[in-house]
């Protein structure tokens, strides 16, 4: 699948995993570092996606009652598996270019593959944030 | 199960709370093996109190913490 990539494409899956994953201490990369590594794209400030997800985490939380104060996280190197929820957009992001009959998968596509999550974290750190999912998405 | 404090959030809430609680806790678990390997436990210590195999945590931290120049 990667090798149908464009470079735009191949750059937010490395920025996703070496930057954002990484800088969040995260153990996969996940569904939330492809959005914040496609804030470009998407055309969302990186600093909004960023509070979005501390907002959805925070009030996750809240609604169920935990109060937790947990160690800010430490930055993580290394290769780093793709968990569930990145390996989903990636396989939506190819089916979106193959609905639009695109050879390549462009970064566009990583976008749609992402924004097509009706539930879980994503969606729900955009709604936060007052952000339309799925207006961004009809904008791409 | 109940949670003291709250009352009965919705599915979509309580799941998103469980993938939130999962993220929280893998970042207490790298502060607390690196600091418990700073410490000098050793892996099958570690294993034992997380209640892990010593496979199982030294293949999740082991590379990790060897590339952040810890071990």
């Amino acid at each position: 699948m990667f090798e149908r990539f464009t470079r735009d494409a191949r750059r937010v899956v490395v920025q996703a995993a070496d930057v954002e994953a990484a800088a969040l201490g995260a153990q996969t990369v996940e569904a939330e570092h492809l959005l914040l590594a496609l804030s470009d794209t998407i055309g969302v400030a990186h600093a909004t996606l960023v509070e979005a997800l501390e907002a959805e985490t925070a009030a996750s939380l809240d609604a169920v009652g935990v109060v937790l104060r947990p160690p800010p996280p430490a930055p993580r190197r290394g290769s780093m598996r793709m968990g569930a929820s990145a390996k989903l957009a990636l396989h939506r992001s190819l089916q979106a270019a193959l609905a639009r009959k695109d050879r390549r998968i462009g970064a566009e596509h990583l976008a749609l593959g992402v924004l097509q999550a009706e539930v879980g974290t994503v969606p729900r750190a955009l709604a936060l944030a007052g952000l339309d999912r799925e207006a961004i998405a009809a904008g791409l | 199960m109940e949670i003291a404090g709250a009352t009965q959030p919705s599915p979509e809430d309580a799941l998103a709370a469980v993938a939130a609680l999962r993220r929280l806790a893998d970042r207490v678990e790298d502060d607390a093996v690196g600091r418990a390997l700073g410490d000098g436990w050793t892996w099958p210590r570690i294993a034992e109190a997380l209640g892990v195999t010593k496979q199982a945590v030294h293949k999740k931290h082991a590379k990790r913490l060897r590339e952040a120049g810890g071990v």
